[in-house]
């Protein structure tokens, strides 16, 4: 869902936390405590990855525009971090009986930065024009239509029934927002030059963007809650490169960084100096992993057993703990540990186990040839992570143990879309993904006969579909009583376990470090694209 | 016949009588040594993890240069690495002077339009960034050691060229070449047997020194992440270790200076070979 990230932030991949950051981590309890928040100050904020292609992308764009854009424009409803939906622009929605509609009540007095009310209409307009065509496109298949009945409630219609933790996850997907009609209505949503400056509903006011430089934005003084946001000013800065980060927080010029600002060492000599505190909190609903998968256009494919024997080959532990230097925890199953609705620990294991993979491949009649060789391979790791090429190295090293040839290739980050995506030109390949917790479409679509659409990045390479798992899917989709649905889900997780088409290696733990001054920040499980109405700035 | 000999004793001795020069052979003769002896020295792939990560130089007695951010071993990269580094300088060297005096004979043996046309397209070359270009040419063929080595044998060819085409120029009209037209050779056995030996001390410099620039490109297309991941080489190391800097520096440290003592000792060669070869500055 988030995966369209910038060439640019490869050089920031820096991951997570785990036993290095658990003291740093405990530090962070301070920085997230309450206090008497204090009015005024301009907050510099930047991110591990390079500046957006526009403000606000309707599509999404990657994690870049969602980051700029989400203090501007809001959603419907949000996530708490204890797990709960609550409602934002929404006060509260409701499914009919039978679960093919939905009616939301809409929040009253809101306006946007212009000065206009939000009404039913911008909502009507956002989910028919905008969701529908451009940023929930994959998961609104079933959308029936939207309409508003009365001034302050909106009905959605599906021609199926939908899971109310599907719909509710649907309000607050990443760029779900409510846009405002009377700047959109008429035009194409994709090039409209307000992408550039948007007039959203949100604590932060567009106010200019320098280029190659920052964002600017200022206190929404009609902001709907109360006496928020307490900054006068909210500056977006971008800096090339990790190091650059480093130093520019250090000279007090950046007070915070969401998603892996600075690199793993400088995590420890940053958070040393007691001055900034780094914390793994504000990424459970937008968790990253680093994955494998096998192309089974190989005949080689064909048999479980080669799949199963390349992912006991690889040593994810020491993936974790080299390469991301312990901020990463091995991958069991496509849906990640974090995600406390869904994820099941009983499935199939591919822990590292040579003796095992060795074993798999012969019994598959893949025995050594002359040449201490049993086939040969290309291994592609996509090289808009620095850290990928790395896991190649890895990669390589496991499976040529086992007497698997490896040729290795780390292309750069259009070369690597094309050649997984778009040419299926790999036997293996070393990728990426970042999935939310409903696992519809962001993680099934990975699986399922319609996830192979050929040229769209981020969905099923593998090409591996099967009647089972596509019929085990549509069910995830209509099921509205939530423990069956859980059934079905952890169902889903033994069976693609058991197939190994494409499975995390490791599961990432992203990083925020941020001045001790900074208060009231890491508050929301998708930290990234939250609107940061609360946070505040202690002298 | 006509060719301007230089017996071989006095060269050696012009070419030692460069201090430097001689320095820089010694050096590169010992790091051509530990290349071809890199699979006796580190019998086992140089890419293999062997130890723990990030261990510095002396830690660990095991790994005298300490290893990298996964625990390969530096030493045995080092060693591999100059393996890899020389082959690619010399054969993308080997590359260029092929294009290149190809080119730079028939322009200037020919003149006239030949000229123009060839010239012209050379001058095209030179005004893209070398960098860029090698790049370029690498992402659209993919990293492999070979694109790497045509990739910089396609930038590297024009100064060759151009001076070929000089020398070429100043000779064509000669008495000895007037001669060997009078007496009815083709234009094949004179471009090939009568200028070009002449016309080739210069150029073997230019060579000596576009090995070096290979190595520097090698470096800096693997440093960007572009090289060639199946092989150690230098470069790679030092890319490797960019993330790292203000922690492990050594990481960058030994293959960098494994990279500037290499470049230094080839130029310091080539003008050693300047002096020994050119035969304007012989009685300097």
């Amino acid at each position: 869902m988030t995966n369209g990230f910038s060439r640019r932030s490869f050089a920031a991949g820096a991951f997570g936390a785990g036993a290095l950051a658990a003291g740093i981590i405990g530090k962070s309890g301070a920085s997230l405590a309450q206090g008497t928040p204090k009015r005024g100050g301009t907050l510099v904020a930047t991110w591990g990855g390079g500046e957006p292609q526009a403000c606000y992308v309707p599509a999404g764009g990657g994690s870049s525009p969602t980051f700029s854009s989400s203090k501007l424009f809001e959603r419907l409803g949000r996530r708490t971090m204890e797990g709960a939906f609550e409602g934002e622009l929404a006060e509260a929605w409701k499914p009919a009986a039978d679960f093919k509609s939905y009616a939301i009540k809409i929040r009253k007095g809101v306006k946007f930065h212009d000065g206009k009310d939000m009404t039913v209409d911008d909502v009507v307009y956002s989910i028919g024009e905008i969701w529908k065509k451009y940023a929930a496109a994959a998961a609104l298949t079933d959308f029936a239509g939207v309409e508003a009945p009365d001034s302050d409630t909106v009905v959605v219609t599906f021609n199926k029934p939908v899971p109310e933790f599907f719909f509710s996850s649907l309000l607050c997907g990443n760029v779900n927002y409510v846009v405002p009609k009377h700047v959109y209505a008429g035009s194409d949503p994709v090039t409209n030059p307000a992408n550039n400056s948007p007039t959203g509903t949100g604590p932060w006011k567009f106010k200019e963007w320098v280029r190659g430089s920052h964002f600017e934005y200022v206190r929404n003084d009609a902001y709907w809650r109360k006496d928020m946001p307490y900054l006068d000013r909210l500056i977006i800065r971008y800096v090339r490169d990790p190091a650059g980060r480093a130093a520019a927080m250090e000279a007090g010029d950046i007070h915070i960084g969401v998603f892996n600002p600075v690199a793993p060492p400088d995590i420890k000599r940053l958070t040393g100096t007691g001055k900034f505190v780094a914390t793994s909190k504000g990424y459970e609903e937008s968790v990253w992993s680093t994955s494998f998968e096998v192309n089974m256009r190989n005949p080689i494919f064909a048999k479980r057993e080669v799949r199963q024997a390349m992912f006991f080959a690889i040593d994810r532990n020491l993936i974790a703990k080299t390469v991301y230097y312990g901020y990463a925890r091995p991958g069991t199953s496509p849906i990640f540990s974090p995600n406390k609705e869904f994820f099941t620990a009983d499935t199939f294991k591919t822990a590292f186990d040579p003796k095992k993979a060795a074993a798999l491949l012969d019994a598959a009649g893949h025995p050594k040839q002359k040449d201490g060789k049993r086939f040969t391979l290309n291994l592609l790791a996509a090289g808009w992570f620095a850290e990928n090429g790395k896991i190649g190295a890895i990669v390589k090293q496991g499976l040529e143990d086992v007497g698997v040839g490896i040729n290795l290739t780390v292309p750069d980050r259009p070369s690597s879309i094309k050649r997984i995506y778009t040419d299926y030109d790999f036997d293996v390949a070393i990728s990426n993904q970042a999935n939310p917790s409903e696992p519809v479409p962001s993680t099934t679509q990975y699986y399922t006969s319609d996830g192979i659409k050929k040229g769209v990045p981020f969905r099923n390479a593998s090409g591996f579909h099967t009647p089972e798992v596509d019929a085990l899917v549509e069910k995830i989709k209509v099921e509205t009583d939530p423990a069956k649905r859980k059934a079905l889900v952890v169902e889903f997780q033994k069976i693609t376990t058991l197939e190994c088409p494409n499975l995390p290696l490791v599961e990432l733990e992203s990083i925020t470090v941020a001045s001790t001054r900074v208060q009231n920040h890491s508050n929301d499980p998708n930290y990234l694209a939250a609107s940061w109405h609360d946070i505040w700035l202690a002298s | 016949m006509a060719r301007i000999e230089i017996p071989r004793f006095e060269f050696v001795a012009r070419f030692a009588r460069n201090r430097g020069a001689l320095v820089g052979a010694v050096l590169i003769f010992l790091v051509a040594l530990t290349a071809v002896l890199a699979p006796v020295l580190f019998p086992t792939d140089p890419l293999r993890i062997v130890g723990a990560p990030e261990l510095w130089p002396g830690e660990d007695p095991d790994f005298p240069l300490g290893t990298d951010s996964l625990g390969r071993d530096i030493l045995s990269m080092i060693v591999h690495g100059a393996r890899a580094t020389l082959l690619i300088g010399l054969c993308a060297s080997a590359v260029a002077t092929l294009i290149g005096v190809t080119i730079g004979a028939i322009a200037g043996y020919f003149g006239g339009w030949v000229d123009e046309i060839v010239m012209r397209t050379a001058e095209l070359f030179q005004t893209i960034p070398n960098l860029i270009f090698v790049l370029t040419i690498v992402v659209i063929l993919g990293s492999t050691l070979a694109n790497i080595v045509i990739a910089i044998g396609i930038v590297s060819w024009t100064s060759i060229a151009r001076m070929t085409r000089a020398e070429f120029l100043a000779l064509r009209d000669r008495e000895f070449v007037q001669a060997c037209r009078a007496m009815g050779m083709g234009n094949g056995g004179i471009i090939l047997g009568e200028i070009l030996p002449n016309a080739l001390p210069p150029v073997i410099v230019l060579s000596s020194l576009v090995v070096a620039g290979a190595i520097l490109f090698e470096s800096a297309v693997s440093f960007l992440g572009l090289g060639d991941p199946n092989v150690a080489s230098w470069g790679r190391l030092v890319g490797d270790g960019r993330q790292l800097i203000r922690s492990s520096w050594y990481i960058c440290a030994i293959p960098g200076v494994a990279i500037m003592v290499t470049v230094l000792c080839l130029n310091l060669i080539g003008d050693g070979l300047n002096d020994a070869l050119n035969p304007k500055l012989r009685d300097r």
